[in-house]
């Protein structure tokens, strides 16, 4: 027995089918042990209240086959592909073939994007879900801020998202606020300027300011926290912040949320069937298309401005220092590395891009309530960024495709719907532990790096 | 003694009656030490004596409950982390720490990083630190975590090098090496001490090595200093050999 697993370690695909079906075996009888009361002995309450019961061997019989089977197979499977992690799974070739598509993927998914609504125009569900997904697109970029490049691993962002959203909602219904002399005592007054066409354009960035502002609230207290700490603490501030706005009746409507959000213009436009919307002023008919086509590039352009700060970020020091952090903060203090700023930073840049979103996503759909920022959310666009590779860009915007898109590709299989779901993520998580683009490009090129590695290389540095 | 030495010139890091604690377990309990310019100290003593507590309370965590360090005549004892950088003091923690998914060039830059220093100082701190340890040059691509054990040495102490350090702070950097590897360390910090006139602090269980390379040496036992004197002069007493060389606890 024991020469047998020491073979195996030696030579992973062993020769023998005495492993397998050894293991095979083993997983039976503990599926033997588990299902024996649980399938074998039915129970219920008999007609006088006295306990009745009988058996179902066939059942257990069949359940304990099937467990026998299933990891025969599964272990035959593994040997034809090979442990986890390891090489040999794509043939090198493939492997090869995939970097140099790698290199592709990320300009054609971009102009396919820009085409989209050129292609689907008539489509408007089509529309409508590449809004979607390009949101949490946006989303999955604001959070690897904070996630993937700074490694605090946040449970809570969805707060921000709704802090922007509900910042948007109710500051362009009520403008914002002006100090104005008054002639009586305290000699200031506020008065509220209304923005009207002009409100999305005004508002989007201090919707954004706002949710950094809240982003460094949340930094401060867990400055200090790591890990499983981290997390508990920042999936309570955004259970927090969707409670307040929930009871806070009079200024967020509660459950009822805010609705008639004004619609967002074309700078100034409105995308209005009126006499001065974007149609008429352009001379051809108006179409409610004009505006999902019009929402489009607007979370495109909001997306990809996300990842050009984040690619821009991670190249100048502050972005080293949050990659450095996420690696080892002890180093980092040893290094002279300030971690309150560098933490904080990350919180509230992060913040602010999910704000960004909260409020785009209130303007596009005119009516917010606090049951669109439960954990659920949270636990989305943070299954996006893990599947995605942490830190990836490209793997975050195809971990958004994948799950909004594909959620909503499976829409026809309806209960079974959530099970696939897990399966694909159990079976990424197996095959592609670090996500789908685990591969992390270093950002830095010291100068003279090319001259001193050319007369040195011979050595190898693989 | 060097107490001549000491007297002519002020000490460039100067540590008095320092106290830290984690909670309440009490780490340094009143700890006197001092560095002169282009000097080489060694700190040594067992497992948890208080050594890497003491690079570290430098540093400012776990901070300081009672005492006073100055650098160079400035009381840097409640100063955070990384202004105490900017003077200019690097630390090499203990057991490397290597940013390991970073890129043996992104580690060195992370040196850089915390201290202010124009492009042109930058160039010459790492023609300096790859002259020191042309293995580093080799793998300037390569991911931190895939390094030996040596390298990573090495990068660590090119790493602290990167923002050209006045005082340099080495925590263990010979735990878990090779002895060929220990030596080229050793000698790559000899001549860092001697060509560039560095000073250098470092925190040893490998007291023979340690004292053979220092100037001056400070024995630690339960966070206080029992002994201090010339490196050689040191090796040479019966208690250290005892103690620290000829088995017994050491290692």
């Amino acid at each position: 027995m024991a020469t047998s697993a020491a073979d195996r370690a030696i030579a992973p695909p062993g020769p023998g089918f005495a492993p397998i079906l050894k293991k095979a075996l083993l997983s039976a009888l503990v599926a033997l042990g588990l299902f024996a009361l649980m399938i074998g002995v039915r129970t219920e309450t008999g007609s006088t209240g006295q306990l009745t019961y009988w058996t179902r061997f066939g059942e257990l019989a069949a359940m304990v086959g099937a467990v026998f089977a299933g990891s025969i197979v599964i272990e035959l499977l593994r040997r034809w592909i090979g442990p986890a992690g390891s090489r040999g799974i794509v043939p090198p070739r493939v492997t090869e073939a995939l970097g140099a598509a790698g290199r592709w993927i990320a300009p054609a998914l971009l102009v396919f994007a820009l085409l989209v609504p050129v292609i689907f125009y008539q489509q408007r569900y089509i529309l409508d879900l590449g809004i979607l997904v390009l949101t949490y697109v946006m989303l999955g970029w604001g959070l690897n801020i904070v996630v993937g490049l700074a490694g605090l691993l946040d449970l809570g962002y969805v707060a921000f998202y709704a802090v922007g959203a509900y910042s948007y909602a109710l500051l362009a219904q009520s403008g914002l606020p002006f100090p104005q002399p008054a002639d009586t005592f305290p000699y200031i007054s506020v008065d509220f300027l209304k923005l009207g066409p002009w409100a999305f354009w005004v508002l989007l960035p201090v919707s954004g300011l706002l949710a950094a502002f809240w982003g460094m609230i949340l930094g401060f207290p867990v400055l200090r926290l790591r890990g499983d700490y981290l997390a508990i603490v920042t999936l309570a501030f955004g259970e927090i912040i969707r409670l307040v706005i929930l009871n806070w009746q009079d200024l967020t409507g509660g459950p009822n949320g805010i609705s008639g959000i004004p619609r967002p213009s074309l700078f100034g436009i409105p995308l209005t069937p009126g006499p001065n919307g974007l149609a008429a002023t352009l001379g051809i008919p108006f179409s409610p298309t004009h505006r999902l086509v019009f929402l489009f590039y607007l979370i495109l352009i909001l997306a990809l401005l996300t990842n050009w700060v984040a690619i821009r970020l991670r190249r100048l020091p502050i972005g080293r220092a949050w990659e450095a952090m996420r690696e080892d903060e002890v180093a980092c203090r040893a290094l002279g590395i300030n971690i309150t700023a560098t933490k904080l930073s990350a919180f509230s840049i992060g913040a602010m891009f999910g704000g960004f979103a909260g409020a785009f996503f209130a303007t596009r759909q005119g009516f917010i309530s606090p049951e669109s920022f439960t954990f659920q959310e949270s636990a989305l666009v943070l299954a996006i960024v893990v599947l995605g590779g942490m830190g990836s860009q490209l793997g975050v915007a195809l971990a958004a495709l994948t799950m909004i898109g594909g959620f909503e590709l499976f829409r026809g299989l309806d209960q079974y719907r959530m099970l696939v779901f897990g399966i694909v993520m159990v079976l990424l998580m197996i095959w592609r532990p670090r996500g789908l683009v685990g591969h992390r490009a270093p950002s830095v090129f010291l100068h003279g790096r090319t001259t001193i590695a050319a007369d040195m290389v011979k050595e190898g540095r693989g | 003694m060097t107490m001549t030495s000491n007297a002519v010139a002020p000490p460039l890091l100067a540590i008095e009656g320092l106290r830290a604690a984690y909670g309440k377990i009490e780490a340094l309990k009143g700890v006197d030490l001092d560095i002169a310019a282009g000097e080489i100290v060694a700190l040594i003593g067992a497992n948890g004596a208080g050594k890497s507590t003491l690079m570290m309370s430098i540093f400012g965590k776990p901070p300081a409950r009672a005492g006073r360090i100055l650098f160079d005549g400035r009381d840097i004892t409640a100063l955070p982390a990384h202004r105490i950088a900017r003077l200019r003091i690097a630390q090499s923690p203990e057991g490397r720490r290597i940013f390991p998914r970073m890129s043996v060039a992104e580690n060195l830059q992370m040196g850089a990083d915390a201290t202010p220093g124009t492009t042109a100082e930058r160039a010459a701190s790492l023609e300096r630190v790859l002259t020191l340890f042309p293995r580093l040059g080799e793998r300037m691509t390569q991911r931190g975590g895939t390094l030996s054990g040596g390298e990573q040495q090495m990068l660590a102490i090119g790493r602290a090098l990167m923002s050209r350090p006045r005082l340099l702070l080495l925590d263990e950097p010979s735990l878990g090496l090779a002895p060929l590897i220990t030596r080229q360390i050793f000698n790559a910090i000899r001549t860092l001490n001697q060509e560039d006139r560095l000073t250098v602090l470092i925190v040893e269980q490998n007291a023979n090595h340690a004292l053979r390379l220092a100037h001056r040496g400070y024995v630690m036992v339960n966070g206080l200093i029992t002994m201090s004197g010339g490196g050689l002069e040191l090796l040479q007493r019966p208690e250290i050999r005892a103690a620290y060389l000829e088995g017994g606890r050491h290692g």
